[in-house]
């Protein structure tokens, strides 16, 4: 794992493709623009764990029978 | 191809039943998918792994829970399924199974996102917002007002 430390208009990069530039801090919050290759995706990492999770949960969660829809119509 | 599933035994497979999800379902194993259906008046299918017998999710078609549910499939995963034609996009969501209907929920945030042609998907994270990974299923609509799933994806019966 790298530490370092940018200031607002300064870039990380990544590999060949991938820069990380610190666009903007205020307070607690940091804006961060990421220049990527459209092959490779990015995401919060957040939103990507829950995503995780629920499909986790729904592959274990116990329940074999699923329900029918009682009131098709014919 | 046959999946000996854990939960519904010997299920052959067609070559054209095949998902392929190149960079799989996040969390769970292996890149091959079918849909399942246990029962032909279901709102539900499972999303079954070709690949390993024990793993299968549940899923439905949003829209009939949700009426007025939208997705909007950002540029680069439009890309990535080569989905030029809206009309190609068949979508369901993950649904997180209870004891009692009631307490099922459905992943409204990450829809997967399937190419009907050439039968590849991905789960996306859908730009409309707002919604929630565990959306309450039946906040809308009663279980009996709700019609059986159809795929625009071949659907293989567990039975038979």
């Amino acid at each position: 794992m790298l530490v370092i430390t940018r200031k607002p208009g300064e870039r990380i990069r990544v590999g060949d493709d991938i820069t990380v530039t610190v666009l903007e801090v205020v307070g607690s919050t940091i804006r961060l623009g990421i220049d990527a290759p459209s092959e490779i995706p990015v995401y919060r990492d957040e939103l990507w764990e829950a995503v995780k999770q629920e499909n986790r949960a729904a592959a274990d969660a116990g329940v074999d029978e699923l329900p029918s829809a009682p009131g098709r119509t014919p | 191809m046959q999946i000996d599933s854990t939960r519904f035994g010997t299920i052959e497979i067609r070559d054209d039943a095949v998902l392929v999800f190149p960079d799989g379902l996040p969390g769970l194993p292996g890149e091959r998918w079918a849909l399942v259906a246990a029962r032909d008046d279901s709102p539900f299918y499972w999303l079954h792994s070709v690949d390993h017998p024990d793993v299968a999710v549940p899923v439905t078609s949003p829209w009939l829970f949700f009426g007025d549910y939208e997705v909007r499939i950002p540029e680069d995963e439009a890309r990535r399924l080569g989905l030029d034609d809206p009309a190609d996009a068949y979508i369901v969501c993950v649904v997180r199974a209870a004891e009692k209907v009631a307490d099922f929920t459905v992943n409204l945030a990450g829809p997967l996102v399937v190419n009907a042609a050439t039968r590849t998907g991905r789960q996306i994270l859908n730009d409309a917002g707002g919604y929630s990974v565990r959306h309450p299923l039946l906040s809308e609509v009663e279980l009996d007002e709700v019609q059986p799933a159809r795929a625009a994806v071949p659907v293989t019966a567990a039975s038979g």
